[in-house]
């Protein structure tokens, strides 16, 4: 079959003989199988999905992804195929890397997609190459051996079958929060730390061996390989017009447990999040939700929402972006009314700030600071000063590092100064409202104490 | 005492901005240490310090020009531009002319490097700008040999101040990089010299619980592990 004619209605056409797309009369889920969270294997994927429909000539599924209207699933929700047309205008022979750092502790989405769907990862990571013509395909994971090994064999698999074009190498991505920093990325696979570096040049005009770079996040590598099969307008049949498709996402629920799902833009955040009921307090018997007192949207770089307003937000840009808020990398917490918000805050604060790359003064400088005295706002009657403190550092320290890393810090921190000043309050009469001190918010064991741990 | 005749303006101009051009260069080193070690002037805002490096760097450019063109273009000795160019080509004191011409061309050497610095690697300007603390001494040399000025007086003074000040800088800038705290300890560093958190336990507000567990801070997952879609050990 040959793909010679490439209008963008022709591409909009199942390309092959296909079984009907996943997901049922809601569409859903599109990722990951239907039920249960057995990986799919080759031989599953190949009989359901087909071959990856390989168009034979660069810049082919552009077009189709302009039409989708996909953008990145990594968090910064950047238009997929703004970033083809620039890798494709920067240069010749540019590198295609998927993204599956996931440096965000609380994210599991990529990983769960590469543990359970990586031959949808794999054919995106083919088909994103092919659109951009590019010979040199890698594949950045963290550096787990049990998940690199399965993403090994299966390559090994793909390439027995003879799918794969371009040989994947699997890079080490190391367990920092900024790893997956596009240019923390470029920096690691040139043999080099993961440390992000300054915006110029940008990654997709000299990344890799000075080449022409595409980073695309893991999942909308999958994405890609599912509308390179079932087209721009089987995409857009979920979501909003402005935020078209599905999303994984990461759900801590307010009674601790954790989920990964895939759901459509737009839905309410009230179907994702059991709320409870604020005004019953935590009286509620076993088996009934648990309270949420605030909700976070977008990591531990998002925002804090009051459980009253998350409940009437639907997951979507559109809605959080006026409330401060973001869908980023599609994490979301509703924190249970037995903890403190603010003491939360300062935990995840001070890793954070121990997670900077030490490159920029007012980062390795300002945000230890902050969260010193974040600390001390979670304690009992706090220094005077202190919120003002606070408020003062943040706006020094906001937009003036190499990468986000400030700033998105920095609103987090503000976000939880608006949302618990009922709580700051109370501690400077040196009172809480939270009886548990058990920490909620997930936070890995270790930061990096030496260089090395950044490689 | 001889006046400044015309003939003897171009000889006087010459020696008066090579005079200049040492305070001026020791200022640009001065600087230059202050810029790299991130510190201060009194009472100035941080970004002060870099501009000033910057633009009495090129003032010492504009006096070394003058210097090099008034010596050439004095009759009372012949200097040939390739002389002030080229090392050790002069026929007049040709090792210390040539000291001159040496540092000359490293200060050129660092002024187009810094002026091309957006379209040039880091680690090239970096490499380059290391030998700024070798165009320094010869230049010194070059001023304490070819010339008698400096060999007493109040000018002999001025040229032992300027050395100090320059060993002075040099041996803190050493200091300095022998104490510089790796990257991925900086922000550790500056997290323990914050003021010392209160320990103190919050009497909660709501409901009595019947025991308070560990404190916050301890990073320990107490939650359920995850559920049936991912097997966080498979990951690990």
């Amino acid at each position: 079959m040959t793909y010679a004619t490439a209008a963008p209605n022709l591409a909009l056409a199942p390309t092959q003989p296909l079984s009907p797309p996943p997901g049922g009369a809601a569409g859903l889920p599109r990722l990951l199988p239907d039920r249960g969270a057995v990986p799919v294997d080759l031989r599953t994927h190949l009989g359901r999905y087909g071959r990856p429909p390989y168009r034979g000539r660069r810049r082919v599924l552009i077009p189709v992804m302009q039409e989708s209207g996909l953008t990145g699933r990594g968090g910064a929700a950047f238009p997929v195929h703004r970033k083809l047309t620039a890798v494709v205008e920067a240069g010749t022979r540019p590198i295609v890397i998927g993204n599956g750092a996931e440096g965000e502790p609380a994210s599991d989405k990529d990983k769960a997609l590469l543990w359970i769907s990586p031959h949808l990862v794999l054919d995106g990571l083919q088909l994103a190459a092919e659109a951009v013509g590019s010979q040199s395909v890698g594949l950045y994971v963290h550096r787990s051996s049990r998940l690199q090994e399965r993403l090994r064999a299966a390559l090994a698999e793909r390439t027995a079958v003879g799918i794969d074009r371009v040989p994947v190498e699997i890079i080490d991505a190391p367990p920092r929060f900024l790893a997956g920093e596009e240019s923390a990325l470029a920096s690691r696979a040139n043999g080099g730390a993961a440390r992000p570096a300054f915006k110029h040049p940008r990654v997709f005009e000299r990344g890799v061996a000075g080449r022409p770079t595409l980073v695309q996040n893991v999942e909308t590598l999958a994405h890609f390989a599912l509308i390179a099969r079932y087209g721009a307008r089987w995409f857009r049949s979920l979501g909003t017009a402005e935020e078209p498709g599905s999303m994984l996402c990461t759900v801590h629920q307010a009674d601790g447990t954790r989920d990964v799902v895939e759901t459509v833009l737009g839905t309410p955040l009230r179907n994702l999040l059991a709320l409870g009921d604020p005004a019953q307090g935590l009286g509620a018997p076993s088996g009934e939700a648990a309270a949420a007192q605030a909700v976070l949207v977008g990591g531990y770089h998002g925002a804090w929402l009051p459980a009253s307003m998350a409940a009437r937000m639907t997951l979507s840009n559109a809605a959080l972006r006026p409330a401060g808020g973001f869908v980023g990398a599609g994490v979301l917490v509703a924190l249970p009314a037995d903890r403190c918000g603010i003491a939360e805050t300062a935990r995840v604060t001070r890793y954070l700030a121990l997670e900077s790359a030490g490159q920029c003064g007012p980062c390795f400088n300002g945000l230890p600071r902050i969260a010193t005295v974040l600390d001390e706002l979670a304690g009992p009657r706090p220094d005077r000063r202190a919120l003002a403190d606070v408020k003062r550092w943040a706006g020094l320290v906001e937009g003036r590092g190499a990468c986000h890393h400030p700033d998105g810090t920095v609103r987090f921190v503000r976000s939880a100064l608006q949302v618990f000043r009922a709580e700051i309050d109370l501690h400077a009469q040196g009172r809480c409202t939270a009886p548990r001190a058990q920490p909620f918010l997930p936070l890995p064991a270790d930061t990096a104490s030496t260089d090395a741990d950044w490689n | 005492m001889n006046g400044i005749t015309g003939s003897t303006a171009l000889w006087y101009a010459s020696r008066a901005t090579g005079v200049v051009s040492l305070l001026l260069l020791t200022a640009v080193v001065l600087l230059g240490v202050l810029v790299n070690r991130q510190g201060r002037l009194p009472g100035l805002p941080r970004f002060v310090v870099t501009g000033l490096h910057r633009s009495i760097s090129l003032l010492s450019v504009a006096f070394i020009a003058v210097h090099v063109i008034t010596a050439i273009a004095d009759p009372y000795v012949s200097i040939r531009l390739t002389a002030a160019v080229i090392p050790f080509t002069s026929a007049y004191k040709p090792f210390w002319l040539g000291l001159g011409a040496v540092s000359l061309d490293l200060i050129a050497a660092l002024i187009v490097t810094s002026l091309a610095r957006a379209h040039i690697s880091r680690k090239l300007w970096r490499g380059v700008h290391w030998l700024a603390y070798a165009a320094w001494p010869v230049a010194l040399a070059h001023g304490v040999g070819s010339s008698t000025d400096l060999q007493r007086g109040l000018l002999l003074w001025l040229a032992v101040g300027c050395t100090l000040a320059v060993a002075g800088a040099v041996t803190w800038r050493l200091a300095g990089a022998a104490r510089d705290v790796p990257r991925a300890e900086r922000a550790a560093a500056t997290l323990a010299q914050g003021r010392p958190r209160p320990r103190a336990r919050l009497p909660h507000e709501g409901p009595a619980s019947p025991r308070r567990p560990a404190d916050y801070g301890r990073p320990a997952d107490h939650r359920r592990p995850a559920t049936d879609r991912l097997k966080e050990a498979d990951l690990r």
